[in-house]
């Protein structure tokens, strides 16, 4: 069983709250991943969980076990670091062994067990080397390798394909969700990057200044996301936001906002009066549908779609995704819609969602 | 930059533009690129030269003359390698050379130990690790005369160190006035105490610097794969300051085999030759003895020795530069 309970889990470093009162339940075998932006507590969290750092307040539960009091290396957890953190000094062997070599588990037993390690994680003829010796890619299976060879019910992973480049840290992705299907472990995974979670996660937690914004599958958290710091975290291009007022016309609700207003759906949430923002991704801005005038200031192509930024005559452009048959250059006239269904209804002062 | 690239093959095509502009004069001439980049290794070289070159020529000579300081100059003459063969029949310069090794190896053993400990406390982080650190890094810049004469105010019969340890001497019925000086082997020791203390500073900071150049990271993970504090210590720590540990015996054995000021400055070589080291014993050749001839074979002897040590010392830090950057990458 490798269920964990995050309960009022606080940590302070001196004056700064790292993390304010997170509670989390994390199931067993799932992929959970922890995302936001720098600073936000995620790591901290993750580093509660392995025992690297004593919570302020509050309570880890591994299993039925509360583990506060608990030695890191006795959780039963394998942990990847961001820069890996092999051991120099040692061969790729030695340092798949580490794990077994400190419980004193018998020669022949490391030597079939860390065979049985590498040939899962493909690196075999790389046990000789040290290290510095091998790539980026090399490096992070050997990283991995030394995690799994304990058999820890719960891997810890911080931010573990940062120092890879674009096009290895997609293979690696594919190739850690193949490691958690294989094994069925619980994951708990910190990344800055959506696109990361968006792709691995069973589960997203998003959080911000220590606390949690929002827990959820992927697509909820991109389709539905709690409030207006979550709808601009997820999904790129960054979701357009249009800041303005609810006004009532003739018996609907009509949103207004500079040089631009729309009817808003029938049983939209807020009241007339109200300060909101009005957040639309790229995908449900129409241009060619509708009614409004606005002027292309930028494309970019990106093969599959093309993304058209232009000036509506509000504060900021807006961006759209279009057909890359849709030829389009700067300085062009179009017209534009919004699609309904697509519309994200914030609270002006607070972000909290509205819809 | 930007000219340099302009003319590839820069001494001929360079060097005749410049000669046909120049208006004459030294300037122009130290200019061009050629001579341009020779003039630090002139510098340095002049340096060499004269600070270093001359001096042991003269040595050398001096080394092959039969001449003693009190004698005019006129009267010495030349007597092939007889000081040479004098130096090594000597059984006083053996004496002096192997005792050396012993307050040497002795003494950089006490320093390593010492420093190593000290620098694993003040590695971790506890209040007033600072002012620790300050004060463990003070004897090393307390100047070598001083700390002789600290240490022969503390050695004194009727001294400090023997009020403090006259108590304990008592209850095990001894002799309360230790004489540290006086005692052949009391007096090594002293010499050994007095090196220790003082240098005990440097191995300290460079233990220092190695502990707190270890990534936390890698601590942090053998702790999640099980390791305990000692293990930690012999599988992890202890590798990776290999390369320091090395550097800190070869620094600290090149300057220890130069001990000099404690043996002069404490004892005089005494009582009777037990402290008088092998860079006393030359001194005390040349200038107590006036054997300027014997003095320069002696010490064109040792250079020879110390050379060779030296070299293998500096292979040795070549050799653990190149781990560390490797590893360090």
């Amino acid at each position: 069983m490798a269920r964990i309970l995050l309960k009022d889990l606080v940590k302070q470093f001196g004056r700064v709250t790292a993390v304010s009162g997170v509670n989390l339940e994390i199931h067993d075998g799932e992929f959970l991943i922890m995302v936001g932006p720098s600073g936000c507590g995620k790591t901290t969290t993750l580093n509660m969980i392995s025992g690297l750092e004593t919570p302020t307040s509050g309570e880890v539960v591994i299993g039925d076990q509360v583990v506060n009091e608990i030695e890191p290396g006795e959780r039963g957890l394998g942990m990847v670091f961001q820069d890996l953190a092999l051991f120099p000094h040692m061969t790729v062997f030695e340092n798949i062994a580490f794990g077994l070599r400190v419980k004193s588990v018998a020669d022949e037993e490391v030597r079939r067990r860390v065979l049985q390690a590498a040939n899962a994680m493909h690196i075999a003829p790389l046990l000789d080397k040290r290290p510095a010796q091998c790539s980026g890619g090399e490096a992070q299976r050997v990283a991995l390798a030394r995690t799994i060879i304990t058999n820890p019910a719960v891997f810890l992973m911080d931010e573990p394909l940062s120092s890879l480049d674009a096009k290895l840290r997609l293979d690696m992705r594919t190739e850690l969700k193949h490691l958690h299907e294989r094994l069925k472990a619980t994951f708990v995974y910190v990344t800055h990057d959506q696109a990361e979670a968006m792709t691995m996660a069973d589960r997203i937690v998003v959080m911000r200044g220590g606390f949690i914004q929002q827990v959820g599958g992927p697509l909820d958290i991109y389709r539905r996301p709690a409030n207006q710091f979550v709808a601009g975290f997820f999904g790129t291009p960054t979701m357009n936001f249009l800041q303005g007022k609810v006004e009532t016309d003739g018996g609907r609700l009509r949103f207004r906002a500079k040089s631009i207003d729309f009817l808003l759906p029938a049983g939209a949430g807020p009241g007339s009066g109200r300060e909101i923002t009005l957040g639309v991704r790229a995908e449900h801005v129409l241009v060619g549908k509708g009614a409004q005038p606005g002027r292309v200031t930028l494309t970019e192509p990106l093969g599959d779609e093309t993304l058209v930024f232009f000036d509506y005559g509000g504060d900021a452009p807006l961006v759209a995704k279009v057909s890359p048959e849709l030829h389009l250059s700067s300085g062009e006239a179009v017209t534009f819609g919004l699609d309904e269904a697509g519309y994200h209804l914030f609270d002006g002062a607070t972000g909290e969602r509205l819809n | 930059m930007a000219e340099a690239g302009a003319r590839p093959s820069g001494g001929a095509a360079g060097g005749a533009r410049i000669r046909a502009g120049r208006g004459g004069g030294l300037a122009a001439w130290l200019a061009q690129e050629r001579v341009f980049r020779l003039i630090p290794f002139v510098v340095v070289e002049a340096f060499f030269l004269l600070l270093l070159a001359v001096p042991f020529l003269l040595t050398l000579y001096i080394s092959l003359l039969k001449w003693r300081a009190n004698r005019p100059f006129e009267q010495a003459f030349f007597q092939g390698f007889d000081n040479y063969f004098d130096v090594l029949s000597d059984v006083e310069f053996w004496w002096a050379l192997a005792r050396t090794f012993y307050f040497a190896g002795v003494a950089v053993l006490l320093e390593l130990l010492i420093g190593f400990l000290l620098a694993m406390l003040c590695a971790q982080e506890f209040k007033g690790r600072r002012l620790y650190i300050t004060i463990f890094l003070v004897p090393m810049m307390v100047v070598p005369v001083v700390v002789g004469y600290n240490f022969s105010m503390i050695y004194i019969d009727s001294g400090p160190l023997n009020e403090v340890l006259a108590p304990v001497v008592q209850l095990f019925g001894g002799d309360p006035r230790i004489r540290w000086l006086s005692h052949p082997i009391a007096a090594q020791w002293a010499i050994i105490w007095a090196d220790v203390w003082q240098w005990t500073s440097l191995t300290f900071l460079i233990f220092l610097s190695g502990f707190s150049a270890l990534p936390p990271q890698l601590i942090r993970a053998a702790r999640i794969l099980g390791a305990g504090r000692w293990q930690i210590f012999w599988r992890v720590q202890l590798p990776l300051l290999k390369p320091v540990i090395v550097i800190a015996i070869v620094i600290r054995s090149m300057e220890a085999l130069k001990i000099f000021d404690q043996s002069v400055l404490l004892t005089f070589g005494g009582p009777g030759n037990s402290t008088q080291t092998v860079a006393f014993y030359l001194w005390r050749q040349v200038w107590q003895f006036n054997k300027f001839g014997f003095g320069a074979a002696a010490s064109i002897i040792l250079l020879v020795m110390f050379s060779a040590l030296i070299y293998y010392g500096i292979y040795l830090l070549v050799r653990e530069r190149a781990t560390l950057q490797r590893e360090g990458g």
